[in-house]
């Protein structure tokens, strides 16, 4: 009895030293997303959209918010993010949560006039950042007017960019990803690029709309050197190792008509030729092809046609990645991770050569081979007639 | 001690004085035909009145002792032997034993002259019938319940197990209400250990009255200020047949429905008759599930608590935004908010045993109204709490026995306090404090958590799934040696 007693006098006790700290939601400013801009003399513009939970329609509480506004965006200009930040934090009421935010929205022009590497010393060092955000590079615009659209089917456009990426199939492209492409020395990292754009909605309603338009990729200080757009950079994914699946459409041999598949389980495998020579390499990329549309006189019922259609379908795609491959290898920027192979291949070549791997890589002889199983013709054979 | 005194007037006298102020005790007093006085007592509502006037007053009367027999050694002697045709009869020789006897329901015939007198015992009082337990109904399986009558009761056991090896020791318990308290075991089965321990505590128990088995079970814990109860009580005679055959020891009281079995575990409240009534495959279903929701009904609104207000970076980030759209006006901490919550819902249990079946309807309207929707238009409490602290309140009730989930509830506020105010890190020293406790516990030398800890493997396999009847588990194992 006496030992119970101590324990309730104990536990009554904590809380009545004040041993408490917690902070009620009403008190938290979710950051939904990030924009970075460039300010001028070496100086940051951190921008943060910010729900207003009153503003929203979650899912305890019935009612749209009609007109008003569902977010805010607030910036602040300092040397480094934290400082932007704390800047940002005397704006508001409510204590900054960074924990939930879905998208880094990082304009193309901070990109060529700042050292990103130092920008992203906050994201690996601070334990509040999730790591799960999406960075994206936002092309011909400030990244703060991407905070600002306002999206016609989401409550945000953080929301909408996160899910526009993940519908997308463009599931690896997180910070995590990026802060580890971008340390390790064998891989440049690849960022998806958005790009404002007017969309005409309904009737004479515009609106302007972020829209996925192809891959940024950098170079070891993280530059950019190339824009790929929607369909090579796909193929640039692919042959990353982070594609998932993707649609593809090629013409037939004599130009009549085109056929047009879904791929599914994208992979990719490097191999070195030639017994242990590091400058020649062989990219091998496997997927499942299912016929969905066929526009040629072909019938699909007839087993040569289908073995053709699976050659053919080959050699095309095996000839859009070899050019997609050259022209990123001709800009120096291995986005690919032929250095993190031969860095495990042949560890004693890359030590004297990871220096200016970049160069090396201009000069390395890639090979990319496609194998492609074509699953499924669909249900039915030749073209409806 | 007084003994029957061979003068009539003074035994008439003794007991006239003791049942003093005692309108329902029946004095009769009459005369054979050679005018021997008799003198007989018994209580009234709790003998069979026919068979007082038909087998003893009419034949004593009318037709009295056989003519031509001179008068015997002993009257007594001869009315029990040729004469009364009743079965449960004796002959006491202590006024004090003649008391207690007519108090149970007996017939006391004195006779003038002799130093001892006749007990018939014939009882005969309105009891409840069998019927269907109601707080642990199953879906499948035996309908009939134990009743108030201690007699009915091991004759529902009898019936179940047909073996003179079940042992029925009675003890008299309760200094006022000498309550019949029957030691029920299976000879062999039982552990002589858990036996004598109970016998010895049974003895030792010094109560003015047992008004229910609830009495005694209190006298037998070995630690008593504990949460969580070491004997469990049931109304179902097949769960106590089923624990006899187990090796547990059953205590059954007069007077009430509900039968003690010991020693218990753990996991023994958390699983239900239906367990072993219903396919093997579907029950692993409804097991986990039970043991889920009973994790819920404790751990619920602390996890909410702490992760709301200390860890909302653990929260999926859409479902994050919607708790806090719906706590922006909140007045309180979500803490206090939780404490509101579970002391109304607890309120309103409690007013829902306790009010009259035509009322109940009421309290679930106006908990409703009142607490569903006009708190939360009023603003006063958030809709994710109510979500949290229903959902908290309907898993208590997977717990098939009531008394089973009530230190669930107790804990839910111990958790949920240290939660408020150290987080994870609170909730965590609370399970910690918990185990703790529940490891050191015992119940008559079973510890508490077996067999989990210590592990037993083969046990083990009745906790989560439980194997078809064919294959021979731990339980069953002891009925294998013999």
């Amino acid at each position: 009895m006496r030992i119970l007693l101590t324990y309730i006098f104990v536990l009554l006790l904590l809380p009545a030293a004040g041993c408490t700290d917690f902070v009620e939601p009403n008190q938290l400013a979710f950051v939904m997303g990030t924009a970075i801009d460039y300010a001028g003399d070496g100086s940051i513009e951190v921008n943060f959209q910010i729900v207003i939970p009153s503003q929203m329609s979650g899912p305890f509480k019935g009612g749209s918010s009609g007109d008003s506004d569902n977010f805010v965006v607030l910036s602040a200009v300092g040397r480094d993010i934290f400082e932007a930040s704390q800047k940002i934090q005397k704006k508001t009421s409510r204590r900054l949560m960074t924990n939930h935010r879905i998208v880094i929205a990082i304009s193309e022009e901070f990109f060529n006039k700042n050292d990103v590497s130092k920008l992203f010393d906050k994201l690996g060092r601070d334990p509040a950042n999730n790591l799960r955000d999406v960075i994206i590079l936002v092309k011909g615009s400030k990244a703060k007017d991407f905070l600002m659209l306002k999206h016609p089917m989401e409550h945000l456009s953080s929301i909408a960019a996160g899910k526009e990426l993940l519908i997308n199939d463009m599931k690896s492209f997180s910070s995590r990803e990026f802060i580890l492409d971008s340390v390790s020395e064998g891989t440049r990292p690849l960022v998806p690029v958005m790009q404002i754009e007017k969309i005409r909605l309904s009737g004479n309603k515009t609106k302007q709309i972020a829209v996925v338009s192809g891959f940024a990729v950098l170079n070891k200080k993280l530059k950019v050197q190339d824009i790929l757009d929607n369909s090579e950079g796909s193929a640039a994914a692919w042959m990353a190792g982070k594609g998932s699946a993707d649609g593809i459409t090629i013409p037939w041999k004599d130009g009549s008509g085109t056929l047009s598949f879904r791929l599914t389980h994208p992979e990719r495998r490097i191999r070195s030729v030639r017994g242990n020579d590091p400058k020649h390499l062989i990219l091998t990329v496997k997927a499942q092809a299912y016929l969905l549309e066929n526009k040629t006189p072909l019938d699909m019922y007839n087993v040569e046609d289908v073995v053709e259609v699976q050659k053919y379908m080959n050699e095309q795609i095996q000839k859009e990645l070899q050019q997609t491959m050259d022209r990123v290898r001709q800009r120096g920027s291995d986005v690919f991770g032929f250095g993190e192979y031969l860095h495990r291949k042949h560890p004693y070549w890359w030590k004297s050569q990871k220096n200016d791997w970049d160069e090396t890589f201009k000069e390395t002889d890639v090979m990319v081979k496609a194998d492609i199983l074509l699953r499924s013709v669909g249900a039915s054979g030749s073209q409806l007639k | 001690m007084t003994s029957i005194n061979r003068s009539i007037e003074a035994n008439e006298a003794y007991i006239k004085e003791r049942f003093q102020q005692c309108s329902d005790v029946v004095f009769r007093s009459f005369a054979l035909k050679d005018e021997t006085l008799l003198f007989i007592v018994y209580l009234d509502g709790m003998v069979r009145l026919q068979t007082v006037e038909e087998n003893v007053l009419k034949p004593l009367i009318f037709i009295g002792l056989p003519q031509g027999l001179d008068r015997m050694q002993s009257l007594v002697e001869t009315f029990r032997r040729k004469w009364l045709p009743l079965t449960n009869i004796r002959t006491d020789e202590s006024l004090e034993d003649l008391v207690n006897h007519i108090l149970q329901g007996g017939l006391a015939i004195l006779v003038d002259g002799e130093d001892s007198a006749l007990i018939a015992q014939i009882q005969d009082f309105e009891t409840r019938s069998i019927q269907e337990p109601r707080k642990e109904s199953t879906m499948r399986g035996s309908k009939e319940g134990f009743v108030e009558n201690i007699r009915t009761n091991t004759s529902l056991l009898r019936r179940r197990i047909v073996h003179p090896d079940l042992k029925m020791e009675s003890y008299k318990i309760g200094t006022y209400t000498q309550t019949e308290v029957v030691l029920a075991y299976m000879k062999g089965i039982a552990d002589e250990k858990v036996l004598s321990e109970v016998r010895e505590k049974l003895s030792k128990i010094a109560l003015d009255g047992v008004i229910d088995s609830a009495y005694i079970e209190e006298w037998l814990e070995n630690n008593s200020f504990s949460i969580f109860s070491q004997i469990q009580n049931t109304e179902r005679p097949d769960i106590v047949t089923a624990s006899l055959l187990e090796g547990k020891v059953t205590l059954l009281t007069d007077g009430t429905p509900f039968a003690l079995l010991l020693p218990v575990t753990f996991w023994s409240g958390l699983q239900s008759a239906d367990d072993y009534f219903e396919r093997f495959v579907f029950v692993m279903l409804t097991r986990m599930v039970r043991y889920l929701m009973t994790f819920i009904s404790f751990a619920f609104p602390a996890l909410y608590v702490a992760l709301s207000t200390f860890h909302p970076e653990m929260i999926p980030s859409y479902l994050m935004v919607g708790i806090a759209t719906a706590r922006e006006n909140s007045p309180f901490p979500t803490v206090i908010e939780v404490f509101i919550m579970m002391v109304i819902f607890d309120g309103l249990q409690e007013a829902g045993v306790h009010l009259p079946n035509q009322l109940g309807p009421i309290v679930s309207i106006i908990g409703a109204l009142v607490i569903g929707q006009a708190a939360v238009e009023a603003g006063i409490i958030s809709t994710p709490i109510i979500i949290v602290i229903s959902l908290t309140g309907v898993a208590a009730y997977t717990i098939p026995r009531y008394s089973a989930s009530l230190p669930f509830r107790l804990i839910r506020y111990f958790l949920t306090f240290i939660s408020g105010f150290l987080g994870f890190v609170g909730f965590a020293y609370g399970l910690i404090f918990l185990l703790i406790h529940l490891v050191m516990l015992e119940s008559f030398g079973t510890p508490y958590l077996s067999p989990i800890a210590p592990f037993d493997g083969k046990r083990i396999r009745d906790l989560f799934i439980r194997y078809p009847f064919w294959i021979k588990n731990g339980r069953n194992k002891k009925r294998g040696q013999r």
